[in-house]
């Protein structure tokens, strides 16, 4: 059940760039966050951005009853919450959302990750690891720079394959290319469930991919968030599940922001719910 | 959150016959159908409540994206995405028994003969305390602020909904028109129980890049502190205009913004954008009021109901009792 808290900051370890992370105090979202769910956050004493923000849950510490998240400060809510001291509180709803489901026994998990998508797939890595199944990581970002969340990686053991579209570190290109080549190199005996959290076009190119080699793939999508509990209706996702005549808009902080890839309706790929509708009211 | 502050006697005000227990509302479009908030909040520290609006049958809303934040502000075209007010009787309405606060649907139409139609589905419906009635959503085609537009449609939507239901009748205004004092007296000649003022002001935001609108409607209707200030000069003015009550909403974040609406006139509030940035924000405002009530030594809340002292030559026109 998600909760309204003021959270006190107790945790900040600057990383290069524009990334950080930030620990906070919230028992429920400590016991009760699973990966791919996030908190809806801003820096209390902040007016400006008027609204919270979404930001995926990134670890979870039920014993101390913290949350950690992984930053990067790209706007003013970002920066307000990056500029707050120890002790200095966030206002923090949580934990929000649908997280991504574990694969069935025998799958591997393949985790694709862009940027600060990587976030989910800490959290996700230690609760697979929990229940004895080591997933796989793809890594991949514009540069070097961009791939600040290694070290835990392989410190649980899990093998990550590290991609840059400048080459400055990895494999030189996108992300999606060592992933096929993963994929064929098992061949038809692997079994896969892939996992995708970054930017649109990568998350579309991860969808396309399950599509044509027949596998399951959840995504976590990142429209812009109002209110995080389905009552703004403005993250809505034109979403059409199995047996459903037409598209539907569905909130993504509610009913995802963890979507089925087959279930997505991707921009440019065939007409929106309310184009359609559009078109109706028109007559056409 | 303390319940007995939310309750405290000297809270407690009276709008278009409906008691209410402090005079905070959660506005329509800003929490749902109420019951999103279970666990978050507890719906009996609310005044009332207004639903999302309701049409008849189910509605897809706009294209997105649907937001975008502006400076102390929230520019929104959602559409009135809803579920109908066919099944918000059947499934959601019961959900809210439980909850001792008073509820509101916020009633939404094409055709004058639509709002009339949904209020009869609602008129039988039972926990339904009072009709908002929708006449000011900018962003639909037809219908919202194309009837709150134009007096005249205005005046037979009012008409036929007060027709159709013995609740009280309370129609949302625009403030996307120049004087909406005439639109006021338009709906208490036709009947309205009181007034929402103001429903959002119609803005425009442009991605410079793209040279296109940031909403995929195109314009959105602006929310939030941005706004507050017009909010209560139109609600003041409305107030000044009617003898009916008028709810103030406009930008509300804390109480000292609620008293600015109270004592420019308005029997109670309505607290929309805030609902999204803080769940917390009706523990806050009850606090703030309980400090200004002991602070000012007064018997009740309501006390300051209009107690606005303008200097005279601020006023647009002469207030009719005095002719001063």
């Amino acid at each position: 059940m998600a909760l309204n808290r003021d959270v006190p900051l107790v945790g900040k370890e600057p990383l290069e760039g524009a990334y950080v992370l930030l620990t906070f105090r919230h028992p429920e979202v400590a016991r009760e966050g699973r990966a791919g769910q996030f908190v809806m956050i801003k820096a209390a004493t902040a007016i400006e951005p008027l609204l919270r923000r979404p930001f995926s849950i990134m670890d979870v510490d039920p014993r101390r009853e913290t949350f950690t998240l992984f930053l990067k400060t790209v706007g003013p809510g970002s920066r307000a919450l990056a500029d707050l001291r120890q002790g200095e509180t966030a206002a923090c709803l949580g934990p929000l959302g649908r997280p991504f489901t574990a694969p069935e026994p025998g799958v591997e998990p393949l985790m694709v990750a862009g940027g600060y998508g990587i976030a989910p797939f800490h959290l996700f890595s230690i609760e697979l690891l929990a229940r004895g199944v080591r997933p796989r990581l793809f890594y991949g970002g514009r540069g070097a720079g961009d791939l600040q969340v290694r070290q835990p990686f392989a410190t649980m053991g899990v093998p990550v394959t590290l991609s840059t579209d400048d080459g400055t570190l990895g494999h030189h290109g996108r992300v999606t290319a060592p992933l096929e080549a993963h994929l064929d190199a098992a061949g038809t005996a692997g079994r896969f469930a892939l996992y995708a959290c970054g930017p649109e076009a990568m998350l579309q190119a991860v969808a396309r991919l399950a599509e044509r080699r027949g596998l399951r793939a959840q995504v976590s999508l990142d429209p812009w968030m109002g209110c995080g509990i389905g009552t703004c209706l403005g993250c809505v996702v034109p979403i059409q599940r199995a047996g459903e005549d037409r598209p539907k808009f569905r909130c993504a902080c509610t009913e995802g922001p963890v979507f089925d890839a087959r279930d997505v309706v991707w921009r440019g790929q065939t007409a929106s719910v309310s184009s359609r509708e559009r078109k109706a009211e028109v007559g056409a | 959150m303390s319940a007995s502050l939310a309750a405290a006697p000297a809270l407690a005000v009276e709008v278009a016959g409906l008691r209410l227990k402090n005079p905070l509302i959660a506005a329509s479009g800003t929490f749902g159908y109420g019951v999103e908030y279970e666990g978050i909040l507890d719906l009996s520290v609310l005044g009332g409540l207004v639903s999302k609006g309701l049409y008849l049958e189910p509605r897809d809303g706009c294209d997105v994206p649907r937001i975008v934040e502006t400076p102390a502000g929230l520019l929104n075209a959602i559409g009135l995405q809803g579920v109908g007010v066919r099944h918000f009787v059947r499934d959601v309405l019961p959900r809210l028994v439980r909850f001792d606060t008073a509820v509101i649907v916020n009633v939404c139409g094409d055709t004058v003969e639509e709002y009339a139609e949904v209020t009869r589905v609602l008129e039988d419906a039972p926990r339904v305390d009072a009709l908002e009635i929708n006449i000011s959503c900018p962003n639909v085609k037809k219908g919202g602020m194309a009837f709150g537009g134009d007096p005249r449609l205005t005046a037979e939507v009012v008409t036929a909904v007060r027709r159709a239901t013995r609740r009280p009748v309370i129609p949302k205004l625009s403030p996307n028109v120049a004087d909406i004092a005439l639109f006021a007296r338009v709906c208490e000649e036709a009947g309205a129980s009181a007034l929402s003022c103001i429903n959002t002001v119609l803005g425009l935001a442009v991605d410079v890049e793209r040279r296109r609108p940031r909403l995929a409607f195109g314009t959105g209707g602006l929310s939030g502190p941005a706004i507050r200030p017009i909010a209560v000069r139109m609600a003041w003015q409305a107030a000044r205009a009617v003898k009916i009550p008028v709810i103030g909403v406009g930008g509300i974040t804390s109480a000292e913004d609620a008293l600015e609406f109270l004592i420019a006139g308005c029997a109670a509030v309505q607290v929309g954008t805030a609902n999204f940035v803080d769940p917390g924000v009706y523990a806050r405002i009850l606090a703030g009021f309980a400090a200004y009530v002991a602070r000012h030594g007064l018997a009740r809340l309501s006390d300051v109901v209009g107690t606005l002292q303008m200097p005279g030559a601020a006023r647009p026109e002469a207030p009719p009792e005095t002719g001063g």
